[in-house]
């Protein structure tokens, strides 16, 4: 047995080498003075570079406005959905959300855009952030009522009968003996649809507007044009900026 | 409870309904009218857009994409399986392990797809430096085919098989192993005959979470293909854009969902606890 | 209760961030990528005391995507010239009114009435395009026919436009034939010749092979002129000729959309780019072929002589417009690349 843990332990290594040593070979290649693969001395060159980029700042700007709006409204509607299906199942429901959960994102983009195309016709309304924070909450619901519900489920259904039997009503019920309880999977499916959100590129692409560009538009527009370093420095922005976040989230989560 | 209930159920159902099932059906619609002069849809109703897809070259398209998906799922899934049996057996630290696996994921798709257009070009790392070493004398071709978009979906969708596997796994029933030690057979056999077919439902937890987003995929054959072969996703993404043919999108989109809809019949029938 | 204060104090500015606006008139430019002076559009702001709001796109076909619906919120957009018929048929164009545009006479000659628009109602010669092939100069003998890309030497370091119209334009050339052709027969020996190119392709790829020409990983392109003057701006190694059976040309127009609140800005804004000065800052800047004379005069010489850019007349006579193709051959078109990219 202790040989098998050994060459376990060292395929473990070796995979989270793999997952991990291609980000942070890109961060390291943003600090390079070159833009080719020749180290040619530490620079900070290209993060003036991203940084000073006004399209780069206004549309990382987008993607952080976009993904808290709609951050705010699928975790709040999921976790309300999460904790209806919980108490009753709605096989409809269920495999609505789980439909949307499968369904190819280009599938998802294109059905988005033909349906604002109708709405357009009859009220007027324009291509912009309300249509992408509106297109990111639609898919973003699945996601929190999956975290969400694999947390309820560690949940005592009896607590909540006590608190019914000891006078409260269903909405105190909730809202001071199950919400606690799950507040930990709240912020986790939070954290996961804020992901979701600030990384989507194939259908924000397709129902953006005017002034709704977002950062993976951007990034995707500059990595169409070749390699090329400021999207290595941007990307090891995201990393940072992302793990600080999880950090946060783990605090929240254990406080 | 049913009042209250109803009241929470209502913004979802709005939601599902106003921008996923509608628009849905606006897609239906659009497969059963013709395209119009220069885009868009006109009358007649017609089931031609269907009629042509019957035809060797997208049944090509989608073969290849099967295969595509495929080699993915099961690359991710040799890949993982190991290293979800690491972390259910690691003894403290489990938290730590498992987050380190997800810490990609917190990072953009797009990113990580990008991380493998920088390593793998002519000019890229993995080049410079097995020339450098001497195992090879000019650039290997390592970017632009389908073993760059299999690498660059493997990489993206990793941790998807990990964590489902990881789930399986830590409820095992150790004394399961124990018992089969005890009866005298190999680790390698305990592994095979037990402890693989018990993590079935993570499997399969994991190959769904894995092929069906492959399957539609559209990113990373885009970046890390060359535009050399045609995925599904491509396909459906080349009629809304370049081709101008929303009827037959409509009509290649709403196939895929269905054959997605029917694999996850297939795999996922006899779950007895499902996703949601 | 801790945490729900942390969350709305994280929102409370992002909410108060998107409630100022600013006041002035605006308008919207939807341009290609790179293909404007830095200046131009402040100087317009200045002039004009109007925001702009300036977003790029890569393809036609995206910024059609965009447009379609009739409120994407953009006033201007700069398709090329076979795009204009799609628009106008879509009913996405609001015509134009020349008494507005006093330096419309700016226009060379051969643009003042183009194919396209033989009365400039709807659209305005913006800049030109054409494709050609780009090589690096360690390949010698340099390419100089369409042919040439089909020659083994270059397997694996060659790569065509990832664009249906321009690869298959380069396959009916190499043919013998017109780019613009529409003859099933015609289409179907250009695929096969697309697909007996296939195995010697790396990729197909548009913008994307300049850094590869240049550092040499591919030899030989099919690229865009604009794009491989941008490769030899960088790098004395890369060389550009227009393939001597010919070759496509793609003028790019401006086009005000119906749906535009603005329609008097955009005609100044337009105006504005007919104005010799800026007309030739822009050319400048995107390495590009200008429409307008007056701006031709005034470039400096070794642009306004560059060869790439401007070639000589027998290299203009070789040049073919493309053209709006009618709805059945883009159809088969389309499922001709669809098939050579399957192959």
């Amino acid at each position: 047995m202790r040989r098998r843990g050994t060459a376990l332990a060292i395929y473990a290594i070796a995979a989270y080498l793999f997952l991990h040593l291609p980000l942070l070979i890109l961060s390291i290649f943003s600090f390079n003075a070159s833009r080719f693969t020749v180290w040619e001395g530490f620079s900070l060159h290209w993060y003036s570079a991203a940084l000073q980029d006004s399209q780069l700042t206004e549309s990382a700007l987008n993607s952080l406005i976009i993904a808290i709006a709609a951050t705010a409204v699928s975790t709040v509607v999921g976790t309300l959905c999460a904790y209806g299906l919980w108490k009753r199942n709605s096989r409809p429901l269920a495999g609505s959300l789980y439909l949307s959960l499968v369904t190819p994102e280009i599938v998802t983009g294109i059905s988005l855009l033909a349906f604002y195309q109708w709405i357009f016709r009859f009220l007027r309304v324009q291509l912009g952030m309300h249509t992408v924070i509106l297109a990111h909450v639609s898919f973003s619901i699945a996601y929190v009522v999956i975290v969400v519900i694999a947390r309820l489920r560690t949940v005592d259904a009896t607590l909540e009968e006590a608190a019914l039997d000891l006078g409260a009503n269903e909405w105190q019920a909730f809202r001071y003996v199950t919400l606690p309880a799950i507040l930990p999977g709240i912020i986790a499916a939070a954290l996961l649809a804020f992901t979701v959100s600030f990384d989507d590129y194939v259908i924000t692409s397709l129902v953006a507007g005017v002034n709704s560009e977002t950062l993976p538009m951007v990034i995707y527009a500059i990595a169409r044009r070749g390699v090329n370093p400021v999207v290595n420095a941007i990307s090891a922005l995201i990393v940072v900026g992302f793990g600080a976040l999880v950090l946060v989230s783990e605090r929240l989560q254990r406080a | 409870m049913t009042r209250l209930r109803a009241w929470f159920l209502a913004p979802t159902w709005t939601a599902q309904i106003a921008l996923f099932l509608a628009p849905l059906a606006i897609i239906l619609g659009y497969s059963l009218l013709t395209r119009g002069v220069y885009g868009g849809i006109t009358p007649p109703w017609t089931a031609e857009s269907y009629q042509r897809l019957i035809d060797p070259i997208y049944l090509a398209i989608l073969w290849r994409s099967f295969w595509v998906a495929g080699a993915s799922t099961a690359l991710c899934l040799l890949l993982g399986f190991p290293l979800a049996l690491f972390i259910s057996r690691a003894e403290r630290h489990k938290n730590f392990y498992l987050g380190l696996v997800m810490l990609p994921f917190w990072t953009s798709f797009l990113v990580r797809t990008y991380a493998w257009m920088f390593l793998l070009r002519d000019t890229g790392l993995l080049n410079t430096a097995l020339q450098k070493i001497g195992l090879i004398h000019s650039p290997l071709p390592l970017l632009y085919n389908d073993g760059a978009v299999i690498l660059g979906l493997v990489y993206g969708y990793l941790p998807f098989t990990v964590l489902p596997l990881y789930a399986t796994l830590e409820r095992l029933d150790r004394s399961l192993l124990e018992a089969a030690a005890d009866l005298g057979a190999k680790p390698w056999t305990a592994l095979t005959r037990i402890t693989i077919p018990l993590s079935a439902p993570g499997i399969r937890a994991g190959a769904i979470l894995v092929f069906i987003p492959c399957l539609g995929a559209y990113l990373t054959p885009d970046l890390l293909g060359g535009g050399k072969s045609v995925m599904i996703g491509n396909l459906i993404q080349n009629q809304f854009t370049t081709a101008r043919d929303w009827p037959f999108g409509s009509a290649v989109s709403l196939v895929l969902m269905a054959i997605v809809m029917v694999l996850l019949f297939v795999i996922a029938r006899g779950e007895g606890e499902s996703l949601l | 209760m801790n945490r729900r204060h942390f969350l709305f104090g994280a929102l409370a500015p992002v909410f108060l961030g998107a409630c100022s606006r600013d006041r002035r008139p605006h308008l919207n430019i939807f341009n290609w990528s790179a293909y404007i002076a830095e200046d131009t559009v402040p100087k317009f702001e200045a002039q004009f005391g109007v925001r702009v709001r300036y977003g790029i796109y890569e393809s036609n076909e995206e910024m059609l995507a965009r447009v379609a619906g009739g409120n994407s919120g953009w006033d201007i957009v700069f398709p090329t010239c076979y795009m204009v018929k799609p628009l106008l048929a879509n009913d996405l164009v609001a015509p134009i009114h020349r008494d507005l545009l006093p330096n419309l006479p700016q226009l060379e000659p051969r643009f003042q009435r183009p194919d396209w628009d033989p009365n400039l109602n709807w659209s305005i010669p913006y800049m030109v395009t054409a494709a050609g092939i780009a090589y690096n100069r360690k390949l010698d003998p340099p390419p100089k026919s369409w042919a040439d890309m089909w020659d083994a030497r270059l397997r694996g370091r060659l790569t065509m436009l990832d664009d249906p119209f321009d690869t298959m334009g380069a396959c009916l050339k190499k043919l013998g034939l017109s780019v613009n052709s529409a003859d099933p027969a015609q289409l179907e020996r250009a695929r096969a010749e697309a697909v007996k190119q296939k195995p010697l392709l790396r990729a197909y790829l548009n913008a994307e092979a300049r850094d590869q020409l240049v550092s040499g990983d591919i030899l030989a392109a099919h690229m865009w002129n604009t794009t491989a003057q941008q490769a030899m701006d960088s790098s004395p190694n890369v060389g550009f000729v227009y393939p001597s059976e010919g070759y496509a040309v793609y003028p790019d127009a401006t086009v005000i959309l119906r749906e535009s609140k603005h329609q008097e800005l955009a005609h100044q804004f337009i105006n504005f780019l007919l104005r010799p000065d800026i007309a030739a800052a822009n050319a400048l800047t995107a390495r590009t072929t200008t429409t307008n004379a007056g701006a031709r005069k005034i470039l400096p010489p070794d642009f306004r002589d560059n060869p790439t850019l401007y070639p000589g007349p027998e290299i203009v006579a070789l040049g073919e417009w493309a053209i709006t193709l009618d709805p059945a051959t883009q159809r088969l078109r389309d499922r001709l690349w669809t098939e050579i990219k399957a192959a």
